[in-house]
């Protein structure tokens, strides 16, 4: 009975991550699946997985609930610095958004001064996101998929926390089927892969907030 | 039931006098790759060029800020003086590499300035390579939003531009909400990732498709116009509704246009090129224009009814 209200407990637990991961972020991608668990996993009545991998799901939940998490906490920082700004006309000059640009991610980075390497990435969500990745890249649409995003990337090319998005280098496509695996983001924030690293980008201050080393699998 | 009428000019050596675009040439042999299959015409369609019609141009994956795009942008000029069209649909990738404020002006004010000064307007759309910021450019038109939609000034028709790179959940339930409450005649789709394309660099994206397709038949849109493959392509009609790719208003692809993908209609991969397009009533009569002011595609297109 004790063994049952503990499995019972842990699947409560597991859901309950599970829908904070997908409900901390607005924005989605194609499809209907936001985090880490797919349609299947979520659908009621399925057959339960095993113990243990109900323990690992909970574990991948538990790692994107807390990127979720600091992501939130990011955003809350951006939207205080954003607020003590002008805001952007919706019929700026190309100078004003630039100036508007810089100027956050001056602001941002100055805030953020110590930030480094695996602040929002943290090593959990780093390695579900990296699974995520290899789930998606390993699919029948996986070549293609990879050509499409390595389309016009350029090399391994030096990186920084907090650093402008390269002027030079163009904005990878991310397809749907790469979005619709990854967590959900706010409008604020978007995910770009430059050589086979992930980022996590500030659209608004153009700047790069977080790095995941070799997320592209090979 | 739906109507659909295309006649294409599928003739290898095109006498173009369509838009009187540098009247008695001819496109090279071999120029046009992929031969239409519908009933050939001896000659490009004309555009009707009527008062009162709407008249517009469609133009993708232009901003490299090199001469090619220059030379295209020349030739827009000149079919404008012919055929003022009063709005450019941007299909995305507005500006490749680096978007500092020179390069809106090297990639964009300076090569469509003749345009500009025309007032004519550009709608965008954005591509994988543009910064979302782009949606905040006044000649962009965007009003802030990375997907919109806009009644056109004339005829009965309005353009939804959406958003590709990121085509999440919330932008699917507005395309939907918004093509569920439009009451115009016909209804025009624009973005940047192909849901049909021959082209080898990308072809057709199908995760898309599987979206937005199933929205586009049930609200009736009539025509989609996308790019990212940097080729000319009209589409054979796909459940009622004409595709075409426009992405070849800067950087060619030459020779991307795969013939063995069953999908072409017609297809154009040696030069770029653009659109300009008619509507008036129920028909939308098309010219596909190379950089060289040849006419490489025409048709007429007749909007899909309410079923």
């Amino acid at each position: 009975m004790g063994r049952l209200l503990r499995s019972v407990t842990i699947l409560a637990l597991g859901a309950g991550l599970m829908a904070c991961a997908r409900a901390s972020g607005p924005r989605s991608g194609t499809g209907t699946s936001g985090g880490a668990a797919s349609p299947a996993d979520r659908e009621a009545g399925a057959p339960k997985p095993p113990a243990d991998e109900q323990v690992k799901v909970n574990v991948d939940a538990q790692a994107l609930a807390e990127f979720n998490e600091r992501v939130k906490e990011y955003l809350a920082l951006h939207n205080k610095l954003e607020a003590t700004l002008a805001n952007l006309s919706k019929e700026a000059t190309p100078e004003a958004i630039d100036k508007h640009q810089r100027a956050l991610g001056r602001l941002i980075a100055e805030a953020r001064r110590g930030a480094k390497q695996g602040d929002i990435f943290t090593r959990e969500s780093r390695s579900v996101i990296r699974r995520l990745l290899v789930r998606v890249f390993s699919g029948p649409d996986g070549r293609q998929l990879k050509a499409s995003i390595m389309d016009e990337n350029p090399g391994p090319i030096k990186l920084e926390v907090n650093g402008r998005y390269p002027d030079a280098i163009p904005l990878s496509t991310m397809p749907p089927q790469v979005l619709d695996a990854l967590p959900r983001l706010p409008d604020e924030l978007e995910f770009r892969f430059i050589a086979d690293r992930l980022i996590l980008m500030d659209v608004h201050a153009h700047i790069i907030i977080d790095i995941i080393e070799d997320a592209l699998p090979k | 039931m739906r109507t659909h009428r295309q006649i294409a000019a599928s003739a290898l050596f095109v006498v173009v006098v369509a838009l009187g675009c540098r009247v008695g040439s001819t496109v090279p042999a071999g120029a046009a790759t992929v031969q239409a299959p519908q009933t050939a015409a001896s000659q490009p369609v004309q555009l009707p060029n009527k008062d009162g019609s709407l008249k517009f141009a469609v133009l993708g994956d232009f901003g490299t800020g090199d001469r090619p795009q220059y030379e295209m942008a020349n030739q827009m000029a000149v079919v404008w003086e012919r055929f003022k069209y009063k709005f450019i649909v941007l299909v995305g990738d507005n500006l490749y590499g680096s978007q500092r404020p020179q390069d809106f002006v090297s990639k964009f004010e300076r090569p469509y300035e003749a345009l500009l000064d025309k007032d004519v307007k550009f709608y965008a759309s954005l591509g994988n390579h543009d910064a979302r910021e782009q949606r905040y450019y006044k000649l962009f038109n965007m009003d802030g939003k990375l997907y919109y939609s806009f009644k056109a000034p004339d005829e009965d028709v309005r353009f939804f531009a959406l958003e590709s790179t990121y085509m999440e959940r919330d932008q699917v339930a507005w395309i939907e909400k918004e093509l569920q409450n439009s009451n115009e005649k016909w209804k025009i789709a624009y973005f940047h990732h192909p849901l049909y394309s021959s082209g080898g660099r990308h072809g057709s994206d199908r995760r898309l498709r599987e979206v937005l397709e199933p929205l586009f038949i049930k609200y009736n849109i009539s025509v989609v116009f996308s790019g990212h493959d940097h080729i000319y392509e009209r589409l054979k009609p796909q459940n009622g509704i004409t595709y075409f790719v426009v992405g070849s208003g800067g950087q060619l692809r030459r020779g991307n246009i795969n013939d063995n993908s069953g999908l072409t209609a017609r297809g154009f991969d040696t030069d770029l090129a653009f659109m300009v397009a008619e509507i008036s009533d129920d028909e939308m009569y098309f010219n596909a224009i190379s950089r060289a002011g040849n006419v490489v595609d025409s048709g007429i297109i007749t909007r899909r009814q309410q079923p």
